[in-house]
């Protein structure tokens, strides 16, 4: 069920501990860069934090790196200096040349690293031919943890990719096993806390999702999964189209660093995985673990929640039976939700076909009888809902 | 036959449906279509490509068109990228071609394996996979000939961009576009690489030489034990960690340099000879 606290609440609590924190443009960007003696940049000048991960007993940083648009190994190479020791790609990336790239740039401090790699094989027989691949392009005979790529859905994961997985680990090519998602968390991760064959969840978890969300990265760590959050800076601004209000959010200096701090603040979460491509970025991640999450933080982050509050339905079930021509508002924006905030649309349109509702389009209506207390544009949502999957 | 392929592009350009013209399974006899052709763009790509989308939206992705096709237990996926232009276009499909395999003549570049076959051509990025149910399975052909056919179809540049001819030919990978932070530098926006058997060279195009004089000026910030060095019309040379021996210099409004070389000195002569094939 997901929880009653709103997000600005969730954004806010914890805040006071870290309120003092000097502001994340204080510190000079490519401090590290600076007077090159020959020898690299020490580690014992950044303060790192560390986790576990889950059942692994892995002691990963909470800041992470994720490979996958990275170009040059020089970023990798001096993250791994700097004491980042969690760095993931994954086989499809680039077509295999980013786990080249990434080998060749961990070298000879692989020993000192967890290193994760994905399959996306559809069989047993092609996520071992993935496996030997992986190994031979990140130069290193062993994965610290083997990812079966981007399910959604317990039914996308056979008994056959689990039999690969656990093989691969009686082989010693694999120390751990997971499940990377994107989307379907809230339905995937009870799933593989009860089949009990899992050491680790990569999930898509940012500022901006559904409080669902919170609970279920909370139950995957109660029941000894690692958690590891990936999509941390809600896309970043990337993502984004030109003009879009929340690309332009993100886009401001530091709000990036205020959503990663924001994922590194949970404890529920072990290590994140946010994309570096540069020395800047990879100097502003290290910020979030030696700065903890504060006010400014979460002004940012909840500037950037009032944009999508019109959008951002809280299950709070106060529009229950306001709907004059008695629709379900709050199970038909449950099913935006799955489509608009999961990208599950055949999941949100599977319900919505399930739902017992009058044959009534909210664009004809005259006047709507919901007002949120949340602000949701109630109207407009519902119109969208029926636009998008009737 | 240009005016054809003209007016598909424009038509492709302004709408959806009009991808039904160009993705044709037919293009290879024996293959017949599989469900309706699926359209994305920036917003949606995450649909269809999961976490991969970002892979493409780093190198301006404008739309996808995707097409699947059945023949007996195979599916071959057509998926047919428009990008923001054909440097993009090239980019994309350079940071996704098997460095180990040769590039064919197919559009600005192409590469044919036996379960894929990729190319660019003009805004087109185009990537066709097959899924057999005999994994060693070699199709090659089959897909050469798709590939093939739908060059034709797609308008627009068939010449790779002109920069990766300045680099010395003696790379030993195939040179690749970085769509962003070119060496890890952020001010270093977009450009190409190329590496070789001691260091990497890098080719970046600014708007105007004075553009590219004030990145240079702003890269030397970050490090302070730079000097000056007489390659092209102004540089400076580093030794720094991760990078090893710099030499980055500006020649009108291309920025361009060596690095990870065993000295800044070497790095100058490698770079002083990449200024000479500049033009």
């Amino acid at each position: 069920m997901p929880s009653r606290t709103s997000r600005r609440d969730f954004l806010t609590a914890g805040v006071s501990a870290g309120l003092l924190a000097p502001l994340a443009s204080a510190t000079p960007a490519f401090g590290v860069l600076k007077p090159q003696s020959g020898a690299a940049p020490s580690s014992s000048a950044i303060k790192l934090s560390y986790k576990t991960l889950g059942r692994t007993g892995l002691r990963v940083t909470s800041v992470g790196f994720g490979c996958m648009i990275t170009s040059d190994p020089s970023v990798i190479e001096r993250a791994a200096d700097l004491g980042i020791n969690y760095f993931d790609t994954a086989r499809s990336y680039s077509r295999g040349n980013n786990e080249r790239m990434v080998g060749a740039a961990l070298g000879v401090k692989r020993k000192q690293i967890v290193l994760s790699t994905k399959t996306h094989a559809s069989d047993k027989t092609g996520m071992m031919q993935h496996l030997d691949q992986s190994l031979r392009e990140l130069n290193t005979d062993y994965i610290d943890i083997w990812y079966l790529h981007a399910r959604s859905d317990p039914a996308e994961i056979t008994d056959d990719h689990i039999e690969a997985q656990q093989l691969a680990k009686q082989q010693g090519k694999v120390r751990f096993i997971g499940v990377s998602t994107h989307s379907g968390q809230p339905q995937l991760i009870p799933w593989m806390i009860q089949k009990k064959a899992f050491d680790v969840v990569l999930a898509a978890y940012n500022f901006t999702m559904d409080p669902a969300m919170d609970k279920a990265v909370e139950t995957a760590s109660e029941a000894g999964l690692g958690v590891v959050a990936m999509k941390v800076m809600a896309g970043g601004a990337r993502s984004h189209k030109p003009g879009d209000p929340i690309g332009g959010k993100l886009a401001q200096p530091g709000a990036m660093l205020s959503a990663l701090k924001w994922v590194v603040k949970n404890p529920n979460v072990a290590t994140t995985v946010p994309s570096i491509t540069d020395m800047d970025q990879l100097d502003e991640n290290l910020k979030a673990m030696q700065y903890a999450f504060n006010a400014i933080d979460a002004g940012i982050l909840t500037a950037h929640l009032e944009r999508i509050r019109p959008l951002y339905c809280r299950m709070c079930g106060a529009c229950e039976g306001k709907c004059r021509e008695g629709l379900p508002v709050a199970d038909v924006l449950r099913c935006l939700t799955y489509a608009d905030g999961y990208g599950q649309f055949a999941l949100g349109r599977e319900r919505y076909l399930e739902l017992a509702q009058a044959p009534v389009r909210c664009a004809d209506c005259a006047g709507c009888t919901v007002d949120c207390p949340h602000g949701v544009h109630v109207a407009r949502r519902m119109a969208r809902a029926q636009e998008l999957f009737a | 036959m240009k005016v054809a392929a003209l007016l598909l592009s424009a038509l492709l350009a302004s709408g959806s449906s009009v991808a039904q013209n160009l993705l044709d399974c037919h293009i290879a006899p024996g293959w017949e279509q599989s469900g309706a052709i699926r359209q994305f763009d920036s917003g949606n790509l995450f649909d269809y490509k999961d976490g991969g989308a970002e892979g493409y939206l780093i190198f301006g992705f404008v739309r996808m068109s995707t097409i699947d096709c059945k023949s007996a237990d195979s599916t071959i996926t057509i998926d047919l990228s428009e990008m923001t232009d054909p440097d993009a276009a090239y980019g994309l499909f350079a940071a996704n071609l098997d460095p180990n395999s040769p590039i064919s003549q197919i559009g600005m570049g192409g590469q044919v394996q036996p379960q894929s076959a990729t190319f660019a051509k003009g805004n087109f990025y185009v990537e066709i996979v097959e899924v057999s149910s005999d994994a060693n399975a070699d199709d090659s052909s089959t897909l050469r000939s798709m590939a093939s056919t739908l060059e034709v179809r797609l308008s627009g540049r068939v010449t790779p961009p002109a920069q990766l001819r300045w680099f010395p030919p003696d790379n030993v990978a195939p040179v690749r576009m970085v769509p962003e932070s070119v060496i890890g530098l952020r001010e270093l926006r977009r450009g190409y690489v190329a590496k070789y058997q001691a260091g990497q060279a890098f080719i970046v195009l600014e708007a105007t030489p004075e553009s590219a004089s004030l990145v240079l000026k702003s890269l030397r910030l970050h490090f302070p034990g730079a000097v000056p060095a007489l390659v092209g019309d102004e540089a400076w040379i580093v030794n720094a960690p991760y990078l090893g021996g710099i030499c980055i210099f500006r020649k009108g409004r291309v920025l361009a340099g060596y690095v990870n070389l065993p000295t800044p000195q070497q790095a100058a002569t490698q770079a002083a000879a990449l200024a000479g094939r500049i033009p």
